[in-house]
């Protein structure tokens, strides 16, 4: 599957990000937790006409409160209002959301986890792609099948807007979710209420950052880039994404 | 802030920050720009590395800011000064 990912990129890309980013796509066309395939394509298509081609994101983008510019979103799938909102927001303007914004869009809380998890791994592949001069990969076709609609036993309001999955309540299938002898970045736990979605998106940053052990291992590097380096990008995306996180 | 005052003492920090700026704000003239820079300077693999932490960061921003989740008390007081420093507090994200 990752036979033909950046075969022609103009720079060598590393085999484990290959792999990641095939396995990622397939995640994306394959039927989730709560959507679709089609519907999680959807969402991948939805997230690039945000970002190039909504008149109402880039109004929004450009004035003091995005609350202050109404209008429609310049949408091409047949995705809900509501989800439609959800992903543009979270595509274009991702450092102004609030919680009461989040409520007031009536989407069950699941389907939102999961479409911010289709947001993210597309996210994470695109940037990586404009990073080297790469165009934007196809994406790919849905596939055929339904979600399986899996209730996360134990997730409970309280540390985030959306229900999160606390490491003493991951129990059964969801064993495992979080590293063990340390409690989990709230980032980790920030889409479990949606398991998979989590499963996905960190052997993604297990590629693109460091693998668990070795982020705090700072006698040996693992990467071309110094571990001070990985953190000066990191805080200044973070920064220009207005993300306090 | 810009990019090239942005190094951290951080050796190439200002190229760095360059790359991230140019890529997050997509300006194809400068990424081609601080892109050559990077290989230059640092060499290719280096180049793939720093693509793959903006990419993903630029995706864990997003995540973050859509689910609502707050930063660790323990990271919060470790980084006071530095979130102060660049002006983080001051966010939207940064004030709960």
């Amino acid at each position: 599957m990752p036979a033909t990912w950046y075969v022609n990129a103009p720079f060598p890309v590393r085999e484990d990000i290959r792999q990641a980013h095939a396995a990622a796509w397939d995640r994306i066309a394959r039927p989730g937790t709560w959507l679709t395939g089609a519907q999680r394509v959807a969402i991948a298509a939805e997230t690039r006409h945000a970002r190039t081609a909504c008149a109402l994101c880039k109004a929004r983008k450009e004035a003091l409160s995005p609350s202050s510019v109404d209008g429609a979103h310049d949408t091409k799938s047949d995705l809900p209002a509501a989800q439609v909102e959800a992903i543009h927001r979270i595509a274009t303007d991702p450092g102004r959301l609030t919680e009461s914004w989040q409520n007031g869009l009536g989407l069950d809380e699941s389907v939102y986890v999961e479409t911010v998890g289709v947001i993210a791994q597309l996210t994470a592949i695109d940037t990586f792609a404009s990073g080297l001069g790469e165009p934007w990969r196809t994406l790919p076709e849905p596939v055929s099948g339904e979600p399986t609609r899996r209730v996360t036993p134990g997730a409970k309001h309280g540390l985030a807007w959306v229900a999160t999955l606390d490491p003493a309540d991951a129990e059964g299938e969801d064993e495992g979710l979080y590293p063990s002898g340390r409690p989990p970045a709230n980032i980790r736990r920030a889409m479990s209420l949606v398991p998979n979605e989590v499963r996905g998106f960190f052997n993604l940053v297990e590629v693109q950052y460091l693998p668990g052990p070795a982020m705090n291992d700072f006698d040996n590097e693992y990467r071309a880039i110094t571990h001070a380096q990985i953190e000066l990008l990191a805080g200044r995306v973070s920064a220009i994404n207005q993300c306090a996180y | 802030m810009n990019g090239g005052e942005a190094d951290g003492n951080i050796p190439h920090g200002a190229l760095l920050a360059n790359f991230a700026e140019a890529v997050v704000s997509g300006d194809p003239a400068e990424l081609r720009d601080v892109r050559t820079g990077i290989v230059n300077t640092l060499g290719a693999e280096a180049l793939v590395d720093s693509a793959a932490v903006v990419g993903l960061f630029n995706a864990i921003d997003r995540v973050a800011d859509a689910i609502g989740i707050p930063l660790e008390d323990w990271k919060a007081e470790s980084t006071t000064d530095m979130r102060e420093a660049i002006g983080v507090t001051a966010f939207p994200s940064g004030r709960g």
